[in-house]
């Protein structure tokens, strides 16, 4: 046997991890099973994941700049769901550029018009159901919060409303592709392909140094948030994990994958608040506001709608900006104005606190039939889906 | 499969389109084909790479295989069942 120095052995297993890595793509069963228990991560070390607030953050922002809104909001570095969405956008970005697959993405005018009217539904949907896919479902859901579920029957309609919409459209208006352009030589004399890998690196390497900066500032807990949302975004961008398939999908082409990995996923965060909260190394009721049962449902609807016309929801469309769509920039600009432009008009005609009340399950079901039920629900969910795979009874196209 | 060499009854130029576009475009495009034609589908957008392979093996089409061309455009061969 020729003998290996320890670099080059070193340097051959870094490749072929590099690869595994960064090359292949995850499967979306690990996907869901690693969200779960990040979002487990970020409850316990602050509250309960959620997108929606940063993009009310920023456009907040927006609007203290043109002088619509008078006060000054916080700082979105230091607003924690604000944070969290920044490490979104890098987790993803870094797994768009070490897998050489950033690119800036152009689209059609019409799509862009899609994007941000598409962001608008999803921003002003997320008002009223007090959260967004993420915030106002997933983890409603995941911490026993009855608004998720109604959130998650407003989702499903909205998708098949929003699918409706897309099929008329294919019908009657006539999108014209983008013209492929030839692949051009190097940029400045340099090589992108072989550039994005250092420059993703260099990302992984700011992450790290901003967490270390929070920490010397006594502000660990942002940088942990930060990092922890750095790993959703490489997460889902590796696996292409999106919310949004779980409800298209069954009424689109009958599939069923992503309504078992969603189901699954949460499952796994159920339980594991569900511990938590038992056993009160966190008190039960955090995460339990959403508005059940009509601010959830009909939030969900709208946003139902909004994320299918967008082709993103809150979370994949973070990362798939991280990828270099443009298009998905327009839909977080959309969210962004109408959550915040949303929330203030609630809050002046006072309609806030009524479109229900957060309602947690164990105190209506009690904590022996919650968890049952819980899971009982959700392999309805994943068996109806199966029985759609296989008889395309909801298959509307 | 040697993709060069064929000949496809129709071109679907997705060029630009982002999730579910390409999908639902390809899905129209064959529900209009007869048996055994073959459609070529460009598109530029990485999610396609798995939804355009794992759909065109269903309701008895054949995905046939893909080849990357310029500028992070994709080709795709599903041929109708």
């Amino acid at each position: 046997m020729a003998s290996k120095t320890l670099f080059s052995s070193v340097k051959e297993e870094t490749r072929k991890n590099y690869i595994a890595i960064f090359e292949q793509d995850w499967p979306v069963w690990l996907a869901g099973i690693f969200i779960a228990v990040l979002a487990l991560f970020i409850f316990l070390w602050d509250s309960p994941w959620g997108i929606a607030g940063g993009y009310k953050n920023w456009g907040n922002w927006f609007l203290y700049a043109v002088g619509i809104n008078e006060k000054k909001p916080f700082v979105p570095w230091l607003h924690p769901m604000s944070m969290s969405n920044f490490g979104i956008f890098a987790g993803a970005l870094m797994s768009a550029l070490m897998s050489r697959q950033f690119r800036i993405r152009q689209a059609p005018p019409l799509e862009y018009a899609k994007g941000i009217i598409g962001g608008m539904l999803m921003g002003f949907g997320a008002v009223f159901s007090k959260g967004c896919n993420v915030g106002g479902f997933y983890s409603a859901t995941g911490m026993l919060s009855m608004g998720g579920i109604a959130m998650m029957f407003g989702l499903g309609a909205g998708a098949w409303l929003g699918l409706k919409y897309l099929l008329w459209e294919m019908e009657n208006i006539t999108i014209k592709p983008m013209v492929q352009k030839k692949k051009k030589g190097p940029f400045m004399g340099i090589n992108w392909d072989k550039v994005q890998p250092y420059i993703g690196a260099s990302i992984f390497i700011a992450v790290i140094v901003v967490f270390y900066l929070y920490s010397f500032v006594d502000k660990t807990t942002l940088g942990g948030i930060l990092f922890f949302g750095f790993l959703i975004g490489l997460v889902m961008h590796r696996s292409r994990f999106c919310f949004v398939r779980a409800f298209r999908c069954p009424f689109m082409t009958g599939e069923a994958d992503m309504v078992r990995v969603v189901a699954m996923s949460l499952m796994i965060y159920g339980a594991g608040s569900a511990i938590i909260k038992w056993a009160w190394l966190k008190e039960p009721m955090i995460g339990v506001h959403h508005p059940f049962l009509f601010g959830s449902l009909g939030g969900g609807l709208v946003f139902g709608i909004g994320m299918i016309l967008a082709g993103g929801c809150a979370s994949s469309t973070l990362w798939r900006i991280g990828e270099g769509h443009l298009k998905l920039v327009m839909t977080l600009i959309g969210f962004s104005l109408a959550n915040s432009i949303t929330t203030k008009i609630l809050a002046a005609y006072e309609l806030t606190d009524k479109l229900g009340k957060g309602i947690f399950m164990p105190d209506i079901f009690s904590w022996p039939i919650t968890i049952p039920i819980f899971i009982f629900f959700f392999l309805l969910w994943v068996f109806l889906a199966i029985w759609n795979e296989e008889t395309e009874k909801f298959v509307i196209f | 499969m040697d993709l060069t060499n064929i000949n496809p009854e129709q071109v679907l130029n997705t060029c630009g389109l982002t999730c579910p576009m390409p999908l639902l475009k390809t899905k129209k495009s064959l529900k209009g084909m007869g048996s055994g034609q073959i459609l070529e589908i460009l598109g530029n957008d990485p999610g396609s790479k798995n939804d355009i392979p794992t759909w065109g093996n269903k309701n008895g089409n054949e995905f046939l295989g893909m080849s990357d061309i310029d500028d992070g455009v994709t080709r795709y061969f599903i041929k109708k069942g």
